[in-house]
């Protein structure tokens, strides 16, 4: 991981990764036991630039945060804390309770999991993660709350869950990190429901712990990112749940017609239903791509690209983006910070479309570094974060903001993941190379 | 006059102590006036909070509107996030986090800050970089000043430490003041030269829209002004040290730097109200017009300047409108005037902090409106929502993002930062704006009907201030 200082981070810190995951989960109460400022960074500098907002985390609602002061960095602030959380519970709705802190309180040496073992004597429904920034990017974050959850919440008593036959866990889409989370869980819902087993999303809309509750259940779960394999491998010694690892989300025809061969062949599926939905959903999508051609060709579609994003977008994206609309890749940046080994794995499927394009891969996040690298690609168009922009228009590039931070869209149920995401991307990318364009068809 | 043996230490004082700043209150203003009359303020703390701006996040803004100039987060990536947002909008210069590890916080960093100044330096070549401390470096004591010492030399380049914390003082508008302290501590110093004949603009954070206006009355009575630090570079520094006075476009947000430069520099402080609603406006322009000895030009100026938007006034467009108003003190107590311009009635009033600056207006707030209750609190929704269940204003002017809560019950809110509010532009636009909310409330209506507030049925039962209690000493 990378501990370099960064230029223009486009990612926070790991509480904000835990605030984010939680946040999207109905129901789930975040405590910040932190400085008061730490909510507000995160409600200012990621709910803001994250695309789809959580219902429930939505900037309406300020977090229950124990805004330490300079004596509770002195004399320890865990009796602050003790208060906070009873009057939590007392004051905000939930059905879990979480205690997330900051890197003031974890300097000071707060004990949480004791604070957080008398809250549960008291049969309050309350876990915790040690989330302090320091602990690493906002990725990490949503690892740290996805473990608390897998361990702790077994602890908490709930209802009894009927069985959810073909249940196939979702792990890796980081709420707001990717600004298209919720659009990306619909659109993988979408494609395990044709094969007729039924997505365990955890997240979003309408899910609330009951689904996490469910994850012993499940016959398999599926990872789209590197930062979903943590949580993987926790069901997996739990429960025995095996795993699979996708090289991102799964864009347009042809990666969701290989994602619905890989899971025929490892679970059990209704072969004549598959088949008629991969048919049905194949010709539309064909339909629909003949029916762009003028603007293709007349408006100049087939540009040259640098595409800057998350390993959990990137793969599924660069893929698509030459293989199905054919245009041709000049620099492909991956930024989350992946250790070096996973760096290696998520570089192999790129390879031979890097090799074959001359083009050039990177693993970056500090800004300066990716302003330059983007110079020196000439890419006519480039894909990226609304921190790329200024050396788009440097560049005169057309350009899509699709990662994170996203300023300037309204997000809701958008995504690129599945057949339908794969004509939003068109459409999206489309529409920015029209820009301030004027096409002659004769 | 002071000396900057006046202004010791790295950072200021807290404005709990300078100015005896209180940020948990409900209840009657005259009680609270009555405890500034006396011996002491008594804090109050809260036993429940929400999330709340701090130095950090405040001095992060006002960083951002100074040209030529780098700014260093020193801290884990986190302290850096609500930079993004300058980062988006246009004007703000480059900035770096040192992204702090854990072993980086209990071992000290400075080989890493010492690597990121230089970086942003030779990439960028700002004419000054600013460091930021964070909550941890503020707790494990990181060595800046050291790092400021010897790169500044090395680099030949202007480098200010500003010493946030994130909990010094309860009040956010401590970070104005923990960036200006630096600013007269560390900025290069005017050599004994003659008065100029501009006068100081100073501004912070206020919107585009708002400093235009205030910059166009200043122009109007034939002054030149220096707007400073928004748009303005270090080096001008020395040239606000020179100036005839200053006028602040807020004096929550330039207190410290005016009083200052009074103190060190002999540039008198007009610590006026703020530029809101008509006589708001008058009143500062005619304050600005007595310095200047220009009384009669401002008289006309204000006379001619009300005349061509007397028409929004006489339609007094909230006319048995009952409104409440949540925002920093100089703002919202300066709002209130407006509603009443307008025809409109006070339902309630929350201010983020109160401290000394704001008694008299306060004291204005009491005997106009005696029934009501004074609530201070930044951030702290629960609080304001229980508040408006009782109050059921029929409008809610609010600067905090908690202001959806309001909708949520049914009361349309509107966004006060989003609004030009300064002078004869900002009643035409809030009247507008306002009028706008109140005339068609159908999204309102359904959010009202499907929102769901996340608070317990019990804690609207109870009294708004049960988690205030007095601070235990």
């Amino acid at each position: 991981m990378s501990t370099s200082y960064i230029e223009r981070s486009r990612g926070s810190c790991a509480l904000h990764g835990a605030l984010a995951t939680f946040g999207a989960i109905e129901g789930v109460v975040p405590v910040i036991h932190a400085t008061s400022g730490c909510g507000v960074q995160y409600q200012q500098g990621v709910t803001q630039f994250g695309g789809a907002i959580p219902a429930c985390a939505a900037w309406g609602n300020p977090l229950s945060s124990s805004n330490i002061t300079e004596k509770h960095v002195v004399f320890g602030g865990g009796s602050r804390l003790r208060e906070q959380l009873k009057n939590t519970i007392k004051l905000l709705q939930g059905d879990l309770y979480v205690v997330v802190t900051g890197c003031s309180t974890e300097m000071v040496g707060d004990d949480i999991p004791a604070m957080t073992k008398e809250g549960r004597e008291q049969g309050w429904p309350v876990i915790y993660a040690n989330t302090p920034g320091f602990r690493g990017s906002i990725h990490r974050g949503y690892e740290l709350a996805v473990h608390a959850l897998i361990e702790q919440l077994p602890g908490i008593p709930g209802p009894e869950l009927p069985p959810e036959p073909g249940l196939v866990n979702l792990l890796g889409i980081i709420p707001q990190q990717d600004p298209f989370w919720q659009g990306h869980l619909l659109g993988l819902e979408r494609i395990f429901e044709a094969a007729g087993l039924t997505a365990n999303p955890l997240l979003g809309l309408g899910h609330g712990i009951d689904r996490w509750r469910r994850l012993p259940q499940a016959a398999l779960t599926v990872v789209t990112s590197p930062w979903g394999r943590d949580g993987a491998q926790l069901l997996e010694e739990k429960y025995g749940t095996p795993w699979v690892e996708l090289h991102g989300i799964p864009v347009g025809a042809r990666a969701t017609g290989a994602l619905l061969d890989a899971l025929a062949e490892r679970l059990p599926v209704d072969a004549a239903r598959l088949a008629a939905y991969r048919q049905t959903q194949e010709s539309w999508f064909e339909r629909n791509l003949v029916r762009i051609a003028p603007q293709y060709y007349a408006g100049g579609f087939q540009q040259e690209f640098a595409l800057v994003g998350e390993s959990g977008f990137v793969p599924g994206a660069a893929e698509f983006l030459v293989e199905t609309l054919g245009l041709i890749p000049k620099l492909i940046v991956i930024t989350d910070p992946l250790a070096e080994e996973t760096r290696d794995a998520w570089a192999q499927p790129l390879q031979s479309l890097v090799d074959t394009f001359k083009a050039k891969l990177a693993f970056a996040e500090d800004a300066g570094e990716i302003d330059d690298l983007l110079r020196a690609s000439h890419a006519e168009l480039i894909i990226g974060s609304s921190l790329d922009r200024p050396v788009a228009d440097e560049l005169h590039a057309s350009f899509l903001p699709v990662s994170f931070p996203v300023a300037n869209r309204l997000v809701l149920n958008r995504g690129y993941a599945g057949y339908e995401g794969g004509l939003a991307f068109i459409e999206d990318l489309g529409s920015a190379l029209l820009r301030g364009r004027s096409i002659k068809l004769i | 006059m002071s000396t900057l043996n006046d202004y010791p230490g790295r950072a200021p004082a807290s404005r709990e102590k300078r100015l005896d700043s209180v940020s948990a209150y409900l209840g009657e203003a005259r009680a609270l006036l009555k405890e500034y009359g006396g011996a002491e303020v008594d804090q109050r703390i809260r036993t429940f909070s929400q999330s709340a701006p701090d130095d950090l996040f405040v001095a992060l803004e006002v960083l951002s509107g100074l040209r030529d100039t780098g700014v260093i987060i020193h801290g884990p990536r986190g302290c850096a996030a609500s930079r993004l947002r300058q980062s988006l909008a246009e004007h703000a210069g480059p900035w770096l986090v040192t992204n702090l590890t854990q072993r980086e916080t209990i071992m000290g960093a400075d080989s890493k800050l010492r690597a990121a100044v230089a970086a942003l330096y030779r990439r960028y070549r700002p004419k000054a970089i600013f460091i930021v401390a964070t909550p941890p470096v503020a707790i494990n004591n990181d060595d800046i000043l050291s790092v400021v010492g010897e790169l500044s030399e090395e680099l030949g380049v202007v480098i200010l430490p500003i010493f946030t914390s994130g909990f010094a003082s309860k009040s956010s508008a401590q970070g104005y003041d923990a960036v200006f302290h630096s600013f007269i501590k560390y900025l290069p110093q005017p050599a004994a030269e003659a008065r100029g004949e501009w006068i100081n603009l100073l501004a912070t954070t206020e919107s585009e829209p708002d400093r235009r206006e205030a910059q166009r009355l200043v122009a109007a009575l034939g002054v030149d002004a220096l707007t400073f630090p928004h748009g303005a570079a270090v080096e001008d520094f020395s040239r606000a040290a020179t100036a005839r006075l200053s006028l602040p476009l807020d004096f929550d947000a330039g207190h410290y730097l005016g009083e200052a430069l009074q103190n060190l520099h002999c540039v008198p402080f007009l610590q006026v109200p703020r530029p809101i609603g008509l006589a708001g406006t008058r009143n500062w322009i005619a304050a600005l017009g007595q310095a200047l000895g220009k009384e009669a030009q401002a008289r006309e100026l204000h006379a001619k300047e009300a005349a061509a938007i007397a028409h929004v006034v006489e339609a007094a467009p909230l006319r048995g409108v009952r409104v409440y108003v949540s925002a920093a003190p100089a703002t919202a107590l300066g709002v209130l005037d407006l509603i009443q311009e307008l025809g409109g009635e006070i339902a309630g009033l929350t201010v983020t902090h109160l401290d000394r600056l704001h008694l008299e207006a306060v004291a204005k707030y009491q005997e106009r409106s005696p029934a009501l209750q004074l609530h201070i609190g930044n951030g702290q929704g629960f609080e304001e929502i229980n508040l408006l269940k009782r109050l059921q204003p029929q409008l809610y002017i609010g600067s905090g993002v908690h202001l959806v809560q309001a909708a949520q019950l049914g009361i349309p809110p509107v966004f006060l930062p989003r609004l030009p509010i300064l002078g004869y532009a900002g009643i035409q636009a809030f009247a507008h704006e306002t009028g706008k909310a109140l005339r068609n409330q159908a999204f309102l209506s359904s959010l009202a009907a499907r929102a769901r507030l996340p608070y317990q049925e019990a804690w609207t039962r109870r009294s708004a201030d049960w988690h205030i209690k007095q601070e235990v000493k």
